[in-house]
């Protein structure tokens, strides 16, 4: 066999194999063969079993034209199989989604009654925690006021402490200025203003003073000037107390002395001078014509006198009093003046006799040593014989 | 759609298989004006697949009307070239695309309703865990008050 040959017979065998050969799958029956894959195909069986079983019969029929080589008719009936198989699919798939639906409802409500409850839940608790909010806030605002109202008391208390501090104050500075003004008219009372005059200007000056202080409200320098005051005032009382007490002494003993003047001057029979000696003064009560001659006791008829004159002592009981016997210059001195003793000493018994007390008469006799007339008359010895009762006083 | 247009769309689909069920039972010799029945056939599916278009308001089917007019155009074009046989098996497969697509047409809206509740769901489940979420935070806010109120 030549080679020619040999090529010629290798084309006619190639040539066979081919015609021999399956032809190309058509697409659409892979495009079916892809489709019967689909997982929902079962479902799709059950579903719309005359369009699957039609399908399949298509599918087969399809094959196996495909087998034989009639590809028109394969991809025709592979075409119709992939519709049918898809119709069967699609109502398959629509039992699926009407399940899903009605599950997703049935969710959707327990969803819903779910978030009702929850939402209810948070509704109550959200109003819970707005009381509670509100509680606290409305606590919170009363602890202010309460704090405020505090603070504010307390402001009112300081206030009202202040006030009363001031008051006090006040009131210490008035008694302290009235204790100043009561010493300076305690000082007053003993004249001050005349026997301490510059204590007492100093104290009613510082009364002054303080009293200005007192308005401005100075109370601590007012108190001050007010014990300052007292102290002048005190000190003005205390030194003029005697000054005062003795011109007061003085102007009553003068008073008392005019007085006892008067009263003397009023007993008959009695003649009253005024007299110094030394630093004594003297009032004089000259009583004639008590004795006789030479007599030395009483006669009758000078109740009168004597009654008088036991009053007169009586009535100014603080005078020291003397009793002294006068003669006229007849006779010797000595008998004179024994003579005047005895006639004093008669006097004395006579007042004594008359409530006077013993103890304030001192009786004497001087004779006719103080003789107040001339004794070379009658009348002028008649005169100078005499008792005299002499108060003494300074 | 108005009534008498979904009356339309069930009904021409059956009146097309039935025309088909008797132009297959009829002797070929008495197949006088076959090409016109065939002819309004078409039309009338053609009629549908318009209908099927308003039908298909989200647009999941878009696919299949294509390849529905492509067949009708193919099933126009073997018309015109006598294929009668050709033609009517065209026919058959239009219809069953048809109702392909109103199943899928179907599958869409409850696919949307589906979705629909489905995202109503996850808002109703969220607004839930904010609630819970806001009552666990009211309550430790009231109880940390209680605490400090004492």
């Amino acid at each position: 066999m030549t080679r020619a040959k040999l090529g010629t017979v290798g084309a006619l065998v190639t040539a066979l194999a081919l015609g021999c050969a399956t032809p190309p799958r058509p697409r659409e029956l892979d495009a079916y063969d892809a489709l019967k894959k689909d997982p929902n195909l079962a479902a799709a069986g059950k579903r719309a079993p005359d369009l699957v079983t039609s399908s399949d019969k298509l599918g087969a029929k399809a094959n196996d034209e495909w087998q034989s080589n009639d590809l028109e008719e394969s991809r025709r009936d592979a075409l119709m199989a992939q519709v049918k198989l898809k119709t069967a699919l699609a109502l398959a798939e629509q039992d699926r989604l009407k399940a899903k639906i009605e599950k997703l409802s049935a969710d959707q409500a327990a969803a819903e009654e779910d978030l009702a409850s929850v939402s209810k839940d948070l509704a109550s608790e959200t109003e819970k925690l707005t009381l509670l909010q509100k509680y606290l806030e409305a606590r919170k605002n009363a602890d202010a006021d309460k704090q405020r109202l505090s603070a504010q008391m307390s402001s009112e208390q300081q206030k009202a402490e202040a006030e009363q501090q001031r008051l006090s104050s006040q009131l210490a500075t008035e008694q302290k200025i009235a204790a100043a003004q009561l010493s300076l008219h305690t000082a007053e009372t003993v004249d001050a203003a005349k026997y301490a005059s510059a204590e007492y200007r100093a104290a009613a000056d510082m009364i002054g003073k303080a009293q200005e202080e007192l308005k401005s409200g100075a109370f601590a320098p007012a108190q001050a000037s007010a014990d300052v005051a007292k102290k002048n005032a005190d000190h003005a009382a205390e030194l003029a107390k005697p000054k005062y007490e003795q011109a007061e002494a003085a102007n009553q003993n003068t008073a008392r002395d005019a007085a006892l003047s008067n009263d003397a001057a009023g007993i008959a029979g009695v003649s009253v001078r005024r007299e110094k000696r030394g630093e004594l003064q003297r009032l004089v009560l000259a009583v004639p014509d008590l004795f006789v001659k030479k007599q030395t006791t009483l006669g009758p008829g000078h109740d009168n006198v004597l009654d008088g004159l036991a009053q007169l002592v009586n009535k100014y009981p603080t005078y020291p009093v003397q009793i002294v016997g006068h003669t006229d210059n007849r006779g010797k001195s000595t008998e004179l003046v024994a003579i005047s003793a005895a006639r004093a000493q008669a006097v004395y018994s006579a007042l004594v006799a008359r409530g006077v007390e013993a103890r304030r008469l001192m009786p004497s006799g001087v004779g006719s040593d103080e003789p107040i007339e001339d004794n070379h008359s009658a009348s002028g010895r008649a005169k100078n014989n005499r008792i005299e009762i002499v108060f003494l006083y300074h | 759609m108005s009534r008498w247009t979904k009356r339309r769309v069930f009904f021409l689909p059956l009146l097309a298989v039935l025309a088909t069920l008797a132009t297959l039972a009829t002797p070929r010799t008495v197949r006088a004006g076959e090409e016109d029945d065939l002819q309004r056939q078409i039309e009338t599916q053609r009629a549908g697949v318009s209908d099927l278009e308003r039908l298909d308001e989200l647009h999941t089917a878009g696919d299949e009307v294509v390849l529905l007019k492509a067949w009708l155009d193919e099933a126009w074009a073997l018309r015109a070239k006598h294929e009668y046989d050709q033609v009517r098996e065209v026919l058959d497969r239009s219809l069953a695309q048809a109702e392909l697509i109103r199943q899928k047409i179907s599958v869409s809206k409850l696919r949307a309703q589906s979705d629909k509740r489905e995202a109503a769901l996850t808002e109703t489940r969220r607004k839930t865990e904010a609630a819970r979420k806001a009552l666990a935070d009211t309550t430790v806010k009231k109880k940390a008050l209680e605490a400090s109120s004492k």
